[in-house]
C-alpha cells in the first residue's frame, strides 16, 4: 500500500502512524506528484495531529532527540524519495533505538543522514548569505534556497537582530518569516513564537529595493579587500556557487544598468 | 574625505592580513544587536576566494615604522587616511544589521606611538560595545609596545586578539622589520595569556565577571620573503601554540609589493603553494597529534610540493602500515592518509556494532583514493598492493604537469 500525504511534516508522520497500526506502507509520497500504477494500490491520508504527535514523541523517546531533529531535516529537504528515506531509517530506528544512528553506512541510515547534512549544510550557507536590505521601516531580505530552510534560520536571526523587524523571503516557496522585535505585546510574558511563518507570494517592488548608501560601501569593500596576485575566481565559486549569487548585493552589476531580475 | 574614498584607502591597506575567523566564541546578544556563533561564520569570499566574516581594516594606516614588507610603510608613498572611532562603529553596525559581517576586525598602523594608537581602538570598542550595544564579534590587534594596561582594556572588550610575529626568526625579523624584536613581540603574547588563564580561574568563582579575550590570540607570519625553512617555521608555530595557547597561527604567502633589496623582485609570484603545504601541516599539529619532528626534519627541511605533508610521513614510516581499520585505535587511524578526525570517529563507533569492509569506508567519509593503499579491511589490503613506498608514491603523486595553473 502506497500512502499519500500533504507534503506537511504532521502529514507525513500520520502515515508513518498508520505503517505502524494499520498497514505497512511499501511507500510513502507526496499526493499531488504521485504517477498512479497499476501495481501498487495508494491511499489519501488525512493529516491527523494526535496521530503526528504520538509518532513525533515516540521518535523522541524510542530513538532519540538527535533522530528527531534528523527526521525534520530530511523532510525539509527537496530531495525526491525522502519520504522513504525516513521510513526506512525509523523501521530500522525502531527496532535499534540510539544506536541506529552509529550505523553510519547502513543503507536504510546513510541516505537519510546525507540528506539532512545536505540541508544543514544550506542552513549554515545562508547564515552567512542571507542579505537583508532597509526598507525604511523594516528590513527585507529574499533568497530562493534548494531547501525549505526558512524555520532553521529564524531563531538565528531573531536574536542577532532582536530589537529589528525584519522579513525574510523564500521566493521559490512563496513563504516568508516576519519577525517584529519593535512592538513587543507584553513585556512581561516573554512570547514564546517570535516570529512567524506566512505564505507570501508578492516579490517586493522593485522602487521598494533600492540601493542605498551601505550597499555601494559594501560593495566598494568587497572589491579592495581582495588581492589581486591570489585571484582565484574557481575557488570563490567552490564557496559561492552561481545559484546564491542574484540575492546578494556584492555580485550585482553596478547601479546603471536595470534592476537584476529576481528568480522565483 | 567622504566614508566611501576613507574605506577604499583602509580596507585596501588590511586586506594582507590573513585572519577572518569569527569561530571559539559564543556570545548572546544582551538586549542590543548581535551575538558570536561558536562555528563562526563566514558571509562571502572574495575574487581571492579568501572568506570574508569580519569587516576587516584599519583604523589608520599612517605610520611611524618603516618595516620592508609592508605595503604601509614610512616610505611608500601612498594616500594616507584615518577613521574616526564613530565612522568605525557606524559602519559595522549598518554592514551587521544587513547581515554582511559577523563582526569587526580592526587593526591599525602605528600612528604617533603605541599607546596612542591602542587608546584610539578601545575608544571605538568601546564605542561600539556600550554606545550601540554590540554583541557581535570582535577581533582586535595588539599594538606592540602599548601599556599592558590599554592591553587588557582591549581584551575586556574584544573576543580575540592578535599580535603578529611576521617573521618565522629573530634574524630575518631584525632584518626586515628594524624597528620589532621577537621579544617585544612576544611581550603582549604573553600577558594576554596569563590574564586569559586567571580570567578563567575568576569565571570558575564569579559567574559574572566579564571575559577577556574569550576566543583567544592568534598570530600570522608571512611566508617567502625571509629565506627560513619549512623546518623554522613549523618550528615557531609549534613552540608558539605550546608557549602561549594560541589558536591560531595563520601563513601569508608574501606579495612582493615593495621594491628592496633584502625581499623577492616585485615580479616574484607568491608561494601559494608553499602557504597550502604549511597550512596542511597546521592542520596536523592541531587536530591529527603531529609533533612539528615528525612532519620535517633536519634532513627534509622543507614540505614535499608534490605529496601532502601526512602523506609524506605515511611514505617515510612504512613499519606503521598497513594498519588494520577493524582494530588500530583512533590515534592510529589519524596517522592514515585519506582519514580525517570525523571519519575516524565514525569508524571507531560503527566498528563497536559490525566490522567494517572496504565498501563502507567511502560512505563513512574516508578518501578512499589514498587511504587504500595504507590499510587493511577484516585482514584484507583493499588496495591489492604490497605496501611498497615507491610505488604508491608514484601512484598518489600528480601526472607531470609543463606548468601548474591552480592551486585548489
Amino acid at each position: 500500500m502506497d500512502y499519500l500525504y500533504d507534503s506537511s511534516f504532521d502529514g507525513l508522520l500520520t502515515c508513518i502512524y498508520h505503517h505502524y497500526y494499520q498497514q505497512a506502507a511499501t511507500g510513502i509520497y507526496p499526493q499531488d506528484h504521485y504517477q498512479l500504477t497499476l501495481l501498487n494500490n495508494s491511499h489519501v491520508v488525512t493529516r491527523n495531529p494526535a496521530y503526528a504527535a504520538r509518532v513525533y514523541a515516540a521518535i523522541e523517546e524510542k530513538i532519540s532527540p538527535s533522530s528527531l531533529i534528523l527526521v525534520y531535516q530530511g523532510f525539509l529537504s527537496s530531495s525526491p524519495g525522502k519520504e522513504n528515506l525516513i521510513l526506512n531509517y525509523l523501521r530500522l530506528g525502531f527496532r535499534l533505538g540510539a544506536a541506529v544512528d552509529f550505523y553510519h553506512s547502513h543503507p536504510q541510515v546513510q541516505p537519510l543522514h546525507k540528506i539532512a547534512r545536505q540541508v544543514t549544510r544550506e542552513v549554515h550557507r545562508i547564515l552567512g548569505l542571507l542579505r537583508f536590505a532597509d526598507q525604511g521601516g523594516f528590513l527585507y531580505a529574499g533568497l530562493s534556497p534548494d531547501h525549505d530552510i526558512l524555520t532553521l534560520i529564524a531563531d538565528h536571526f531573531a536574536e542577532r537582530l532582536a530589537n529589528e523587524r525584519f522579513i525574510i523571503h523564500d521566493q521559490k516557496r512563496n513563504l516568508a518569516v516576519i519577525y517584529d522585535g519593535q512592538t513587543m505585546p507584553e513585556p512581561e510574558l516573554p512570547p514564546q513564537r517570535q516570529w512567524y511563518l506566512i505564505p507570501l507570494d508578492h516579490k517586493p517592488e522593485s522602487s521598494l529595493v533600492e540601493e542605498d548608501h551601505y550597499q555601494q560601501l559594501w560593495k566598494l569593500y568587497f572589491d579592495k579587500i581582495s588581492i589581486d596576485f591570489r585571484r582565484n575566481p574557481r575557488l570563490q565559486a567552490q564557496f559561492i556557487p552561481q545559484r546564491y549569487r542574484p540575492h546578494l548585493v556584492e555580485f550585482q552589476p553596478a547601479r546603471q544598468e536595470p534592476a537584476p531580475k529576481n528568480e522565483g | 574625505m567622504d566614508t566611501m574614498a576613507k574605506l577604499a584607502i583602509l580596507a585596501e591597506a588590511a586586506k594582507y592580513d590573513v585572519s577572518c575567523s569569527s569561530s571559539g566564541v559564543s556570545r548572546k546578544n544582551q538586549g542590543g544587536i548581535g551575538n558570536a556563533k561558536s562555528y563562526g561564520i563566514c558571509h562571502t569570499w572574495s575574487a581571492d576566494g579568501r572568506c570574508i566574516s569580519l569587516l576587516k581594516i584599519l583604523l589608520s594606516n599612517d605610520c611611524i615604522y618603516d618595516c620592508r614588507y609592508c605595503a604601509n610603510r614610512r616610505s611608500n608613498d601612498i594616500p594616507r587616511a584615518s577613521f574616526s572611532p564613530r565612522e568605525i562603529a557606524d559602519l559595522t553596525i549598518q554592514f551587521y544589521r544587513r547581515n554582511y559581517i559577523e563582526g569587526l576586525f580592526l587593526s591599525a598602523a602605528v600612528e604617533k606611538s603605541p599607546h596612542h594608537t591602542m587608546e584610539k581602538i578601545i575608544k571605538t570598542l568601546t564605542l561600539l560595545r556600550q554606545g550601540y550595544g554590540f554583541h557581535g564579534y570582535i577581533h582586535v590587534k595588539i599594538i606592540p609596545g602599548a601599556d599592558p594596561v590599554l592591553v587588557q582594556q582591549a581584551g575586556l572588550l574584544a573576543d580575540r586578539m592578535s599580535v603578529n610575529i611576521e617573521q618565522p626568526s629573530e634574524e630575518s625579523l631584525r632584518l626586515l622589520a628594524p624597528q620589532k624584536s621577537l621579544p617585544q613581540l612576544y611581550a603582549p603574547m604573553q600577558q594576554v595569556r596569563e590574564q586569559i588563564r586567571l580570567n578563567k580561574e575568576d569565571r570558575k568563582r564569579f559567574r559574572h565577571t566579564p571575559k577577556f579575550v574569550p576566543a583567544g590570540q592568534s598570530t600570522q607570519m608571512i611566508i617567502g620573503a625571509s629565506p627560513d625553512s619549512d623546518l623554522t617555521i613549523l618550528k615557531t608555530t609549534q613552540a608558539l601554540y605550546q608557549t602561549f595557547d594560541l589558536k591560531r597561527v595563520y601563513f601569508s604567502a608574501y606579495v612582493p609589493i615593495n621594491q628592496d633589496s633584502h625581499l623577492p623582485a616585485p615580479a616574484t609570484a607568491p608561494p601559494l603553494l608553499r602557504e597550502h603545504r604549511l597550512y596542511q601541516s597546521d592542520w596536523l599539529l592541531r587536530f591529527y597529534h603531529f609533533q612539528a619532528e615528525e612532519i620535517v626534519d633536519v634532513g627534509h627541511a622543507y614540505l614535499e610540493r608534490d605529496i601532502d605533508p601526512k602523506t609524506s610521513w605515511a611514505l617515510r614510516h612504512p613499519e606503521f602500515f598497513p594498519l588494520e581499520i577493524n582494530r588500530a585505535s583512533y590515534e592510529e587511524l589519524l596517522r592514515v592518509p585519506g582519514i580525517g578526525p570525523k571519519s575516524a570517529w565514525r569508524i571507531v563507533t560503527q566498528r563497536r556494532l559490525a566490522a567494517i569492509s572496504a565498501d563502507q569506508l567511502k560512505k563513512l567519509g574516508v578518501v578512499y583514493k589514498r587511504a587504500q593503499y595504507f590499510i587493511t579491511c577484516k585482514g584484507v589490503c583493499p588496495s591489492n598492493q604490497s605496501f611498497d613506498p615507491l610505488i604508491i608514491r608514484r601512484l598518489l603523486s600528480p601526472p607531470p604537469q609543463p606548468e601548474q595553473m591552480t592551486l585548489f
